[in-house]
């Protein structure tokens, strides 16, 4: 930590990252340590499958102190573990700001259970969803509760386009389209571009959760809808509901 | 509840009228506690050969939930009298030799005291406390008597097995109910068994050495579903 690093008065901003296996969440959670634990103190909670590879290649990657990656086991269950009981998750969290607190972000990686997984808000203040080129450029325009509102998009592996027929700019508007507006970051991890992009935005939500301006949203299940014919489209998320159903 | 009204050195919530509604939330897989992440060990024997998983199930029951659903009505008894539970945490640990187990009931301990400290208000808990321990203080600042806190320890042992079976070797779910159902025997006879225990040292300690060893290898394996 920085001589100037101010302790948190508060418990460390819980970050969840979620979006399917292999779009690249372990590699994103490597990078925003290695471009930020310089500047901000932070931990790590995976919640691997099947093993705990994930865990020990982040703290392989040597980005970290490893003691600050813990691995959560989910039953099987890593949509459960995320969203309906959250337990083994935040005692986790809460483990590392026993150990090695205070610390400022916790990064939270998800199963990585499918398009429909997303964090509750009850665990992490503020999430990013991950898909990849490589999934197909459809992706982002079929949508989904993490596609449409997370609180970033990140399309990632965009150096992969050409080599499965992606265009790869059509993506990117379509996930845009797809989100109203809401934050995308076209992300490879050779773009110093938008890796700087990414580190601004995880600092931006930092001074925000610091700030107490950072209110946790739920970006699913609920679907955009509307209530009438001439109603306009809308989604509600956070719990932020104008109206009764 | 079975004894006679004590003097409390400490004033529990009792709302003895929904004691039987609180084993119940207790005793309920969707309860938040994490419990869809625990396989009662099941998930390392399967992969040391174990077949019967009826017969495991039986195992669990003529051994470590005798321990267990001694520690917590012996817990609440203490609770209630407003005497200290260290003993009765020693009387545990001393009975559970596995460091495996011992770690993975700490666990349910932690979560159940997460929950409690949202919902109730219990006595002072020493530190570390097992899952069996801290339900004990549940049931007294509860209204939970003896014999349902007994229940609900065997009940969760059985259920924490039998859900993980569906996953790990899925078959007709209705026959994994079957199995639930042939175990109320064996329950029914912890329940007797624990209901009645009065002090630490009458708590049961029956040895479970292959329970063990599968609860021991599972912390070293690398692919796991389950944390325990
Ligand atoms: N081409 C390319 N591959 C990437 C990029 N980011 C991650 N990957 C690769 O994608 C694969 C899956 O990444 P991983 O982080 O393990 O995905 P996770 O399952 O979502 O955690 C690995 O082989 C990574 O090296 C990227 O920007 N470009
Ligand atoms: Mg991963």
């Amino acid at each position: 930590m920085p001589e100037n690093h101010c302790a948190p008065t508060r418990r460390a901003m819980r970050l969840g990252i979620a979006g399917p296996v292999g779009t690249g969440k372990s590699s994103l959670i490597m990078m925003i340590c290695r471009e930020l634990a310089h500047d901000i103190a932070i931990g790590v909670v995976t919640n691997d499958i099947y093993t705990d590879e994930d865990a020990r290649m982040i703290r392989a990657a040597g980005v970290l102190d490893p003691a600050r990656v813990l691995a959560v086991e989910t039953g099987a269950c890593p949509h459960t573990a995320i969203r309906d009981d959250i337990t083994a998750n935040a005692m986790a969290c809460e483990r590392l700001e026993a150990q090695h607190g205070p610390l400022d972000v916790i990064l939270v990686e998800s199963g990585g259970d499918n398009l429909t997984a997303t964090f509750s808000p009850a665990l992490v203040d503020v999430q990013i969803f991950l898909i990849d080129v490589a999934g197909g450029g459809d992706v982002a325009r079929k949508g989904g509760p993490g596609i449409e509102r997370a609180d970033l998009l990140v399309v990632n592996k965009t150096d992969l386009g050409p080599h499965v027929g992606v265009d790869v700019p059509m993506m990117y508007a379509d996930a845009l389209a797809a989100r109203q507006g809401g934050p995308v970051i076209a992300l490879s991890r050779n773009d110093f571009r938008a890796v700087a992009e990414l580190r601004g935005w995880v600092l931006d939500q930092h001074a925000a959760y610091i700030q107490g301006r950072l209110e946790p949203a739920d970006p699913g299940p609920m679907a955009a809808h509307r209530h009438g014919p001439g109603e306009p489209e809308h989604a509600h998320a956070g719990g932020r509901h104008g109206h009764t159903h | 509840m079975s004894e006679s009204p004590v003097k409390l050195a400490w004033e529990p919530q009792i709302q003895p009228e929904h004691g039987a509604l609180t084993a119940l939330l207790l005793a309920d897989a969707r309860l938040p506690i994490g419990g869809h992440t625990r396989s009662g060990s099941l998930e390392p024997a399967l992969a040391a050969g174990v077949d019967d998983i009826p017969g495991f199930i039986n195992l669990h029951l003529r051994t470590v939930v005798r321990t267990d659903a001694g520690t917590a009505v012996v817990a609440r008894r203490h609770a209630l009298a407003g005497l200290p539970l260290e003993p009765v945490l020693d009387a545990w640990r001393a009975r559970t030799p596995s460091a495996a187990l011992r770690a993975d009931a700490e666990i349910v301990g932690a979560a159940l005291v997460r929950l409690a400290s949202r919902l109730w208000q219990l006595v002072p808990l020493p530190a570390n406390p097992p899952g069996a321990l801290v339900l004990g203080a549940i049931a007294a600042a509860t209204g939970i008597d003896a014999a349902d806190i007994a229940r609900v320890v065997a009940y969760d042992a059985v259920q924490t097995i039998t859900s993980a079976a569906l996953k790990l070797r899925p078959g007709d779910p209705l026959e994994v109910a079957g199995w639930t159902l042939a175990a109320f025997p064996a329950i029914a006879s912890v329940v007797s068994a624990s209901a009645d225990i009065v002090t630490p040292d009458q708590i049961p300690a029956r040895s479970a050495p292959h329970l063990e060893s599968y609860a021991e290898a599972h912390t070293t394996t690398t692919r796991r579903l389950f944390r325990a």
